[in-house]
């Protein structure tokens, strides 16, 4: 097939470094964030919660990133706040992509009234621009990471919902589902067993190109002041007191470049698996 | 359609062309900055309207449009505390201290040239009571009020206050133009709010005495003022005001240095010193705001009893001097009581000050020498200058020096109302401007007696032992006492609420006034926060 | 359809109503709160004391003849801040479309013509960053970068506070500007639009510019081309046509799915440059909790949403009448 053989032709070509080295860099952002968020209580940092040095001090062989308005380390509280934007992400997309995918595949399998009525809501959550929905619930929920983050479930859901529901209708038509319906096994054995194993991939590969759009909206959110609570470090409020102190730029400087890495490493990723699958581009 | 392409064009061109158009017209566009019209003064602000309308409205914003809209029976003076006539040129007080008469200066004039009459007066002053709104509590006193004649107002008082004039002097007792208000929908009969229709107009409009009147008016925008062609005084040096919504200090500040501002008005102290500029004058000025703490022995989310001697434990744990350092850089002063410096009965109060082991001797006598948790929810919010969370976390460190492990929880303005008066805060964080000029207000509000507001959220009909009987007795005298003696009886009233260790007052901080060399006539007024019609530009 | 409406206006309307915290706090202020005369008052001009049946069908009636109730906030109907702020947006969302499309259709155009060069992954490089980026970072440091230390644009806002918006016929203060014949108004607004404009339109020029390239390639490896190519003809304009042509249907897309990204940027960007349009608004009711602005915005956004997927689904049939509406 076509695809296979430009795949093997440009292996040998210089272009392959153009699409093998920023996929590469991407994996290394995402592989440093996510060890970052794993263990940056162990790294030799200074503790992000206290008062290390004088207020708004600039970058400096003591602190690379400078301090903040609290006099706290920049640079620590950046690294920190891996360990709270990656695994609320992770919470995200995987709570959406779960309740999505299953409800999706409820309605998609099954249809009737309650199929309808999924969808129904989906189109009506769809409907709604995803960052002002978002606030909306974040703003009735009160402020707060987990607020932020069922806020940012009730958004993404839907996407899923429509992906799985599609892929459902697609393979309930195969041979081998009617082979297993006519056996005689009960529906939800054949949902689960047969129809589902088939659909997972596409709602694989869309989460995994989602996160980065995830930490982007939970930034966004805490941004606004309607996320994360100070003191917590997280990427969107760092960068919101930063905005108060902008002469001083360091202070959102790191945050940022932080949210900026992410999304680039997903980013690279993603445009680097487009570019291996798809043979139009050289 | 596509142009005709007679030769190869280097596809750069474009993006050349982009270029060099994007950077003329940005050479072009930006002298345009520097040079504001000479008549007009611009004033850099995070505006906090709730409306324009007098009678509905509170906020520090409001009073500086209020004042230079609108004129009040009497004014605070220069000196921030002396009453002056306004379009009261006389007025006098029965004996029993429950009659006011007020004589109008026959020269009062609106802007569109009709006379101020008593009718006006007892109009917007009976509004302000009857819409039941933002500052509806200065007028609550009013019983009735008589109009004898176009210029002689007569207010009757239920009870005797002696503040009556200071309340009437603050930017919500301004007085409108009754005719126009009345024609737009506006009434002030005992209903009025239900069927008052007036701020619709007066959000549009002004209909007032002032040096200026509203041109126009875009929420989150800017407030477009200009000077009254019938102004009943000398006119003002400025022909135009603009406010203009600012919300962060650093970009007030860059406006001020560039040019696109005159005034700025909530530079931080921080902003004032890092960022200097020649042509940019910032004075650091005491100010009557103050930030403070309270604690609520009612409260229900509270692990030990807070008793007497534990909350005077918690007030010696404070340093305060640090924590006047870390809140704004050391912008600010010392406060003694919940009564600003420099208000009736101020004089001579003793400053609060650290003794952390006189707090842990204290504490271990109530049996808690080994500490025990407090939760402190408190509005996130940084008000003149003083970011609450920041505040919040020095607490927190100087409590757990004395043991008490404080946990922070910073809420949501709403959420907080809610809570501080429902279930009550064991500790909590907040801040008080002066509604007017007067001591009174800080002692009914703080003081530990049943109608104040903060005896209900201190938990006073659950705890025992916090209802003050002296501060009861005191408020009663000094409702008829004469106006030298007050001053004594504040006195006394402050150190009760100090002794009552529920209000902890912590930072006074100081106002940075920040504008352009040239301005002239800014100051800090405890009418009005700004008086506009003082206002001048070189 | 009716059905959905109905469904999204519901949604709003329990959004804000089933909210934490007192919903008087916008409204009252701490020195009134324990007053229980004042709080009654309150509750019953804003309609907060009937029960929330109640409150559902009377705003459910007033939607359908287009009253989105007044703002807690700016004491004024809703409808009319929206309807006040929506040309500021519109204008701020048209610009950054227009540089996204110019630079971008630029950019690909150098990024095909020498591909795989230091251009092209340059240009690639800025496209990534440019839909990676938080857009409120990017403002802030770009503000920071041109505004304070370069002094070549003006800070935060839409004019200058000193000069008067022009006479009001699009809301658009440049248009308006050129309009009255205003030379110096319009250079002093467009000096404020262009780096907001900039910074929102940055992932639309990086999405156009990659779909430009790759339009453009695809052209350029047709058989006729080749053939142009190796007769010397002018192949530029031809070559610039197909791709064009080309990239017609794509670009529909890129235009559907850039406006759901323009309008989540806008709102975030106008808060950065305190723009006044409809993003900063709705980031305000947010905030203090005004519930018929949040509504109001909200529904606005649903309808702005229902409307720019139902005129991209009609423009594809437009562009290419070979696919069919299922």
């Amino acid at each position: 097939m076509a695809a296979t053989s430009a795949f093997r032709l440009r292996l040998r070509t210089p272009a392959f470094l153009g699409t093998a080295l920023p996929m590469a860099l991407g994996l290394a952002f995402i592989a440093f964030w996510v060890a970052a968020a794993l263990t940056v209580q162990f790294w030799p940092l200074d503790p992000p919660l206290d008062m290390v040095a004088g207020r708004l001090k600039p970058p400096s062989a003591e602190h690379w990133l400078g301090t903040d308005a609290l006099g706290r380390d920049v640079l620590s509280r950046t690294l920190h706040g891996a360990s709270f934007s990656i695994p609320i992400a992770i919470v995200v997309v995987l709570a959406a992509a779960l309740i999505g995918g299953l409800l999706g595949a409820v309605s998609g399998f099954f249809g009737g009234f309650a199929g309808a009525a999924v969808m129904r809501l989906v189109d009506i959550t769809l409907a709604f621009p995803p960052i002002l929905l978002a606030m909306a619930v974040a703003a009735s929920l009160g402020p707060g990471l987990e607020n932020a983050a069922i806020a940012m479930i009730v958004v993404w859901w839907p996407l899923y919902a429509r992906l799985m529901r599609a892929q459902v209708l697609e393979v309930r038509e195969r041979e081998h589902v009617e082979a297993a319906m006519a056996a005689g096994a009960g529906p939800l054995r054949v949902l689960f067993l047969h129809v589902l194993p088939l659909c997972w991939t596409p709602v694989l590969v869309n989460a995994t190109m989602d996160f980065g759009q995830v930490v982007l909206l939970a930034a966004s959110l805490s941004f606004i002041g309607l996320g994360a609570t100070p003191p917590t470090p997280e990427w969107g409020a760092m960068i919101a007191d930063g905005a108060k102190y902008f002469y001083h730029w360091w202070i959102a400087f790191g945050p940022g470049l932080a949210i900026l890495l992410v999304v680039l490493g997903f980013n690279f990723v993603g445009d680097g698996l487009r570019d291996l699958l798809d043979p139009r581009t050289d | 359609m596509a142009p005709e392409i007679r030769r190869k064009p280097r596809p750069g061109s474009a993006l050349g062309l982009l270029a060099a158009a994007a950077v003329t017209t940005l050479a072009l566009a930006v002298p345009s900055q520097a040079q504001a019209q000479g008549d007009t003064i611009v004033i850099a602000r995070d505006t906090d309207f709730n409306t324009l309308d007098p009678s509905r409205s509170w906020c520090d914003s409001c009073q500086i449009y209020l004042t230079a809209v609108y004129d009040q029976l009497v004014r605070i003076g220069k000196d921030n505390e002396t009453l002056e006539p306004r379009l009261a040129s006389e007025w006098s007080v029965s004996d029993d201290g429950k009659t006011y008469s007020f004589t109008l200066d026959p020269k009062a004039t609106f802007s569109d040239g009709s006379p101020v009459e008593a009718g006006d007066v007892a109009f917007s002053l009976m509004r302000l009571k009857t819409l039941k709104a933002g500052a509806s509590f200065l007028a609550d006193g009013i019983e009735s009020i008589d109009t004898p004649d176009a210029k002689t107002v007569v207010v009757h008082l239920a009870a005797p206050d002696p503040e009556f004039l200071g309340k009437v002097s603050s930017p919500y007792g301004a007085i409108v133009n009754a005719d126009l208000v009345k024609e737009h929908g506006g009434t002030a009969g005992p209903d009025a709010d239900k069927t008052d229709q007036g701020e619709a107009w007066l959000l549009e409009n002004s209909a007032g005495s002032g040096a200026y009147v509203l041109e126009s008016y875009r929420p989150d925008d800017e407030l477009r003022l200009a000077a009254n062609p019938n102004y009943w005084r000398e006119a003002p040096a400025a022909g135009a005001i603009v406010m203009r919504e600012v919300q962060d200090a650093v970009s007030q500040m860059q406006m001020l240095q560039s040019g696109g501002a005159d005034i700025a008005m909530q530079i931080d102290p921080d902003t004032a010193e890092t960022v200097g500029s020649p042509d940019v004058v910032t004075e650091l000025v005491p100010s009557f705001n103050f930030v403070y703490i309270a604690l609520s022995p009612g409260a229900k989310d509270l692990e030990v009893p807070l008793g007497p001697k534990v909350r005077e434990a918690i007030g010696l744990a404070i340093d305060y001097d640090g924590l006047l350092e870390v809140t704004t850089g050391g912008a600010a002063d010392l406060i003694a009581s919940p009564v600003p410096t420099g208000f009736p009965g101020t004089k001579d109060l003793p400053m609060p000050a650290q003794d952390v082991d006189k707090a842990r001797a204290l504490l271990a006598e109530a049996g808690l020498g080994d500490g025990f948790t407090l939760v402190a929810a408190y509005p996130e919010t940084n008000i003149y200058g003083v970011d609450l969370t920041i505040m919040m976390q020095k607490v927190q460190q100087d409590l757990a020096k004395v043991n008490i492990d404080v946990k922070l929880e910073p809420v949501t303005f709403a959420v907080w109302r809610e809570r501080v008066g429902g279930d009550h805060i064991p500790l909590t964080a907040v801040y008080y401007a002066p509604d007017y000029y007067g001591s009174g207000q800080y002692a009914n509000y703080f003081g530990m007696v049943p109608e104040s507001p903060w005896y209900g959220r201190a938990g006073g009909e659950t705890a025992e032992g916090l209802a003050n009987g002296r501060m009861a007795e005191l408020l009663e005298e000094v409702r008829t006492a004469a106006p030298e003696d007050a001053a004594e009886l504040y006195h006394e009233m402050a150190l009760e609420m100090i002794a009552d260790r529920v209000i902890i007052p912590l930072v006074n901080p100081k106002l940075v006034l920040a504008y352009r060399k040239g301005i002239e006539g800014v100051r800090y007024a405890v009418c009005c926060n700004l008086p506009l019609e003082e206002l001048s530009k070189q | 359809m009716p059905l959905l409406l109905l469904g999204v206006a519901t949604m709003a309307f329990l959004l804000s109503n089933f909210v934490k915290g007192d919903p008087l706090a916008s409204i009252l202020n701490e020195r009134q709160m324990d007053n229980p005369q004042v709080v009654a008052a309150a509750k019953a001009r804003w309609g907060l004391d009937k029960p929330i049946p109640e409150r559902y069908a009377i705003y459910l009636a007033n939607l359908a003849q287009g009253d989105l109730g007044v703002s807690f906030r700016t004491k004024r109907p809703v409808m009319r801040d929206l309807l006040d702020r929506l040309p500021a947006t519109l204008e701020l969302v048209f610009a950054a479309m227009v540089f996204g499309s110019v630079a971008g259709t630029a950019i690909g155009v150098v990024a095909a013509h020498w591909r795989n060069g230091p251009i092209d992954h340059g240009a690639r490089l800025v496209a990534l960053i440019g839909s990676s980026v938080p857009v409120f970072w990017s403002s802030l440091i770009a503000l920071y970068i041109f505004s304070v230390k370069l002094a070549w644009v003006p800070g935060p806002g839409r004019l200058d506070a000193a000069l008067a918006a022009p006479p009001p016929v699009t809301g658009f203060y440049t248009v308006d500007a050129l309009i009255a014949g205003d030379w110096g108004t319009f250079l002093n607004a467009l000096s404020y639009l262009v780096l907001p404009a900039i910074m929102l339109g940055w992932a639309v020029m990086g999405i156009i510019s990659r779909m430009i390239r790759a339009s453009m390639l695809d052209v350029m490896q047709q058989d006729f081309i080749m053939t142009a190519r190796a007769k010397g003809a002018g192949t530029w304009r031809i070559l610039l046509r197909h791709a064009l042509r080309n990239a017609m249907v794509p670009a529909l897309t890129i235009i559907g799915f850039s406006f759901a990204y323009l309008v989540t940027g806008a709102i975030l960007t106008e808060t950065v440059f305190s723009w006044p349009g409809i993003g900063s608004y709705a980031v305000n009711a947010a905030r203090s909790l005004d519930h018929p602005a949040i509504i109001g915005v909200t529904l606005l956004g649903a309808l702005a949403f229902l409307i720019a997927n139902l005129a991209t689904d009609i423009a594809y049939v437009f562009a290419n009448p070979r696919i069919r509406l299922s």
